[in-house]
C-alpha cells in the first residue's frame, strides 16, 4: 500500500517536474529566438548601415542629386542608384537589397532605383517618416532603421542622411528581411519554420521534425509594434525525456526498494515480537489444556504477551493445585467413591473403588452398574424417598458388588443422586473398611459430601480437559452427542465387532474368548470358574451395546484381526475392510461436525 | 522557481555550463575592470559629446579633426573631415603641420572612453603650446553607437 502510494506520488511528481521543466525550456527557447531575430536585424542593418554611408558620401550621388532638376539629371540619378544593384557592393550577398530611394530634407521622394522590386508604393513609411520629423538638429543625422509593414509584406529599411554631416536628403536602403531570417536557426542551432502573419510558410528547415521535438513560437515584432512574422522553433526533448525517465525509474524504484525493505523489517518484527511468542504461547497452553500442568508457559515477547503467559501459568498452577487436592480428597481412605452417568456407566472411580473390585481403569470404563452390582441401584433410588437437608436424594444401603473374579460380597454403601453433566448420576461410597453401617455414618459421610460437593467441579473440568483427570485418565466423559449420531456409531461399532467376529471365527477357526485374550484389547472375567468375555459380548448386539461405546476399542479389534488376516483374502475380511473404513469415516464426519 | 533551479542545474547540462560561461565571462570582466580607462577629465582640454563635437564641426570652421587611432582602424571608417594621426607617431612637426595657430581649436578623439592615445595625444599637444584643445572623451564607439554619418575609404 505504501509502495503503491509512493509509486503514484513518484508518477505525479515526475509529471509536474515534467512539465515545469518543459515550460521552462520553452521559455528559454523563446528568449533565445527572440535575441537571435534581434541579432539577425542587426547583422542586416550593419550590412543597410555601410551601403547607405558609402552611397550617402558618394560625391557624384550627390552632385547627382543637386543637379536632379536638371535636364537628365534624373535619369543619371537613377542610374547611379541602379549601379549597387548592377555592380554589387560590400555585402552584396548577406542581403536582398529591394530598394534604394533619395528623398529631400522633407522627406520627400526625389528618385528611386529601377531596379528591385516595382510593387513598392514609393513612400517612406509612415513609422520612419514620423521618427525622423520629431527628430531636432544633430539627431536628424543619426540613421533610422525600422522593421515595417508594407503591402508586399515586412521590408527592412536603413535611412541615413546624404552628404554626411550637411546634408542634402536623406538614403533609404530598403532590404527583405526574409533573405535572413533562416539565420535565426544558425544563431539557435535549432530547427527553425518561419511563417507569415498570414500563415503562409516562408522558410522550412531541411532537418526532420520528430515527435522529440517541443515546437516553441516566437512573434516577431515590426518597428511600430505590428506583427510581422511567426517564428517556430522546435527544441529537441529527446535528452529531457530519457532524463525524466531515468529519474522516475531511480525513483520509484527507491520508493519500492525503500517500501519493501520497510515491509520486511515489519514483518521481522512482527513475527520477533508477535508472531513467534504467541505461536510458542499458544503451543505450550495446547500442551497445558491437555493435561500437562507442569509445563510453563513461555512469556517471553512483548509486555502484553508476559502479562497474559503469567496469569494462564498462574491459573493452570491453581487448576492444577485445586486437582491435587480433590484426586487426593477421593482417594482418601479406604472408601470406594464411583460415579455412574445418566447411562449408568462409569465415568469416576477411585483407587479404592479399583481395589475393592479387581478391574483397573481401564477396564471400568467398560463396566456399568449392572456389571458391578446386583441390585439394580436405579429403583432403589426411585423407591427411597431419602432427602437431605439441601433437598437432594441420598440412600444408606448394602449392596451387592461383583469382583472381577466372580464372587460377591455385601458391603455397606451411600448412594447419592447427582448432576452428571446436566443429567442425573448417581455417586455411590462403599465403606471398605468394616461393613458396619453405624461406622459408616461419620467420617466417611462427611467426606462423601464433600466429594458431592466438589464433584460437579471436577466433572465439569474433567469435561472440558479429559485429560487432565490422571485418576480417571481412561474413563473419558463423552461429548454430547446427537441421538442419531449416537445410534449410528452403536450400529456401526457392533456391525465392526459382528464382521470381525465372524472373520476371527470362520476364516481363523478360532473362539471369542481367544479373540480377547490374543488381541488384549478385551477383559476376560472369571464368573464360577468359568472365563467369560463380559465386555466384548456388549459390543455384539444392539441392544446390549453402550450408550457410548468405546470406538477405539473396536477399530483396534478390526484391525487386529485384519492384520492377522493380512495375507488371506477373503468376503468377510473384504467387509471387514469396508465396514472399519465407513465406521472412520462416521467417526471423522462427527467430530468435524463436533468443532 | 526553485523547480525551474533544480531543472537548469541537474537536468540540462547545457544550462549548467551557459551559467558557467557566465562566471567565466563575468570574471573576465572583473580583468577588463583593472585596465585603465581614459582619464575623467585633462587639465586644458574641453570634453564634448558627439552632438557638440557635430555642432563644432559644423559651426567651427577652423576646426583641426585629429583621429589617434591606428591607421587599419581609421581606413574602416572615421568622422568626416578627421586627420588620422597615432598618437605615438604624432611629431610636434606633424601637428604643427595641420594645425599651425596653436590658439586655433583642436579636436582629438580615439576609440573610446578605455582608449588612451586621444588622452595621450592632447597631453602632447598641450605640451607643445596648444591652447584650444577639445576632447571628444567617447571617441569613435560613441560616435558609431549613435549611429552617426560616417566616412570610409
Amino acid at each position: 500500500m505504501i509502495g503503491a502510494i509512493a509509486v503514484i506520488l513518484s508518477l505525479l511528481a515526475g509529471s509536474y517536474f515534467r512539465q515545469a521543466a518543459l515550460n521552462a525550456q520553452m521559455d528559454s527557447l523563446s528568449r533565445v529566438i527572440e535575441v537571435a531575430s534581434q541579432e539577425m536585424l542587426k547583422e542586416v542593418r550593419r550590412h543597410t548601415f555601410d551601403l547607405g554611408m558609402k552611397l550617402g558620401h558618394s560625391k557624384e550621388l550627390i552632385h547627382a542629386v543637386k543637379t536632379v532638376e536638371e535636364n537628365g539629371g534624373h535619369k543619371q540619378l537613377v542610374e547611379l542608384l541602379d549601379d549597387p544593384f548592377v555592380n554589387g557592393f560590400v555585402g552584396f550577398s548577406s542581403i536582398d537589397l529591394e530598394k534604394i530611394r533619395i528623398y529631400s530634407l522633407q522627406l520627400e521622394l526625389i528618385a528611386q532605383s529601377s531596379a528591385g522590386t516595382e510593387a513598392l508604393d514609393g513612400q517612406l513609411s509612415d513609422h520612419m517618416a514620423e521618427l525622423v520629423r520629431k527628430r531636432r538638429h544633430t539627431e536628424r543625422l543619426k540613421a533610422v532603421d525600422a522593421l515595417w509593414i508594407s503591402t508586399e509584406g515586412p521590408q527592412f529599411s536603413t535611412l541615413v542622411p546624404l552628404g554626411g554631416l550637411r546634408p542634402t536628403g536623406y538614403l533609404e536602403i530598403i532590404v527583405n528581411p526574409v533573405f535572413n531570417l533562416p539565420d535565426i536557426g544558425k544563431i539557435t542551432q535549432t530547427p527553425v519554420n518561419i511563417f507569415s502573419m498570414a500563415g503562409i510558410q516562408i522558410s522550412d528547415d531541411d532537418q526532420e521534425i520528430t515527435d522529440n521535438y517541443l515546437p516553441v513560437e516566437f512573434t516577431l515584432l515590426a518597428s511600430d509594434g505590428q506583427p510581422a512574422f511567426r517564428v517556430v522553433g522546435y527544441e529537441d526533448v529527446d535528452k529531457l525525456n530519457r532524463k525524466m525517465e531515468e529519474t522516475q525509474i531511480i525513483t520509484i524504484s527507491g520508493f519500492l526498494l525503500l517500501s519493501l525493505s520497510t515491509l520486511l523489517g515489519a514483518l521481522w518484527l512482527f513475527n520477533r515480537f508477535l508472531f513467534t511468542p504467541l505461536s510458542k504461547m499458544v503451543a505450550d497452553m495446547e500442551q497445558v489444556s491437555h493435561g500437562k500442568l507442569d509445563l510453563t508457559v513461555n512469556n517471553k515477547g512483548l509486555r502484553e504477551f508476559h502479562v497474559l503467559a503469567d496469569a494462564f501459568n498462574s491459573m493452570s498452577d491453581q487448576v492444577r493445585m485445586r486437582t491435587n487436592d480433590l484426586e487426593r480428597l477421593l482417594d482418601m481412605g479406604d472408601s470406594a467413591i464411583m460415579c455412574f452417568d445418566h447411562d449408568k456407566e462409569a465415568v469416576y472411580v477411585n483407587k479404592a473403588t479399583t481395589r475393592l473390585l479387581g478391574y483397573s481403569n481401564d477396564e471400568f470404563a467398560d463396566l456399568d452398574l449392572a456389571d458391578l452390582f446386583t441390585d439394580d441401584i436405579t429403583q432403589l433410588m426411585m423407591h427411597s424417598a431419602v432427602a437431605d437437608s439441601s433437598g437432594q436424594k441420598r440412600l444408606h444401603t448394602s449392596l451387592t458388588c461383583k469382583h472381577k473374579d466372580g464372587h460377591e460380597f455385601q458391603i455397606t454403601a451411600v448412594i447419592n443422586c447427582i448432576d452428571v453433566m446436566g443429567q442425573s448420576g448417581y455417586a455411590i461410597a462403599l465403606d471398605t473398611a468394616s461393613d458396619n453401617q453405624a461406622k459408616m455414618s461419620g467420617q466417611s459421610e462427611q467426606r462423601l459430601d464433600a466429594v458431592e460437593q466438589s464433584l460437579s467441579s471436577l466433572l465439569e473440568f474433567a469435561r472440558n480437559n479429559p485429560r487432565l483427570m490422571s485418576g480417571a485418565g481412561n474413563i473419558g466423559l463423552h461429548e454430547p452427542m446427537g441421538e442419531t449420531q449416537k445410534i449410528l456409531t452403536r450400529e456401526q461399532a457392533v456391525n465392526v465387532m459382528g464382521l470381525a467376529l465372524a472373520c476371527w471365527e470362520h476364516d481363523l477357526g478360532k473362539s471369542k474368548l481367544e479373540l480377547a485374550e490374543e488381541s488384549k484389547i478385551w477383559p476376560v472375567y472369571i464368573d464360577k470358574s468359568t472365563p467369560t468375555t463380559r465386555t466384548l459380548d456388549k459390543y455384539l448386539k444392539l441392544d446390549s451395546c453402550p450408550k457410548n461405546p468405546r470406538n477405539q476399542r473396536v477399530i483396534d479389534t478390526a484391525e487386529f484381526v485384519l492384520r492377522i488376516m493380512s495375507n488371506r483374502t477373503t468376503v468377510g475380511r473384504k467387509k471387514l475392510q469396508d465396514a472399519l473404513d465407513a465406521f472412520r469415516l462416521l467417526l471423522s464426519g462427527m467430530k468435524s461436525a463436533g468443532k | 522557481m526553485v523547480i525551474q533551479v533544480f531543472y537548469r542545474f541537474f537536468i540540462y547540462p547545457d544550462i549548467k555550463l551557459s551559467l558557467i560561461s557566465i562566471l567565466l565571462l563575468f570574471s573576465s570582466g572583473l580583468s577588463a575592470e583593472d585596465k585603465p580607462h581614459a582619464p575623467e577629465n585633462i587639465e586644458g582640454a574641453r570634453i564634448v559629446s558627439a552632438e557638440e563635437a557635430i555642432d563644432l564641426i559644423l559651426n567651427t570652421p577652423d576646426l583641426i579633426v585629429i583621429d589617434a587611432r591606428k591607421k587599419t582602424e581609421f581606413v574602416k571608417g572615421h568622422i568626416e573631415g578627421a586627420i588620422n594621426m597615432l598618437n605615438t607617431k604624432m611629431q610636434r612637426d606633424d601637428l604643427e603641420k595641420v594645425a599651425a595657430d596653436k590658439s586655433g581649436p583642436i579636436l582629438f578623439y580615439c576609440n573610446g572612453t578605455r582608449c588612451m592615445r586621444s588622452a595621450d595625444a592632447i597631453k602632447k599637444a598641450k605640451k607643445w603650446g596648444y591652447t584650444n584643445l577639445i576632447w571628444f572623451r567617447g571617441g569613435w564607439k560613441e560616435w558609431t553607437d549613435k549611429r552617426l554619418p560616417v566616412v570610409t575609404d
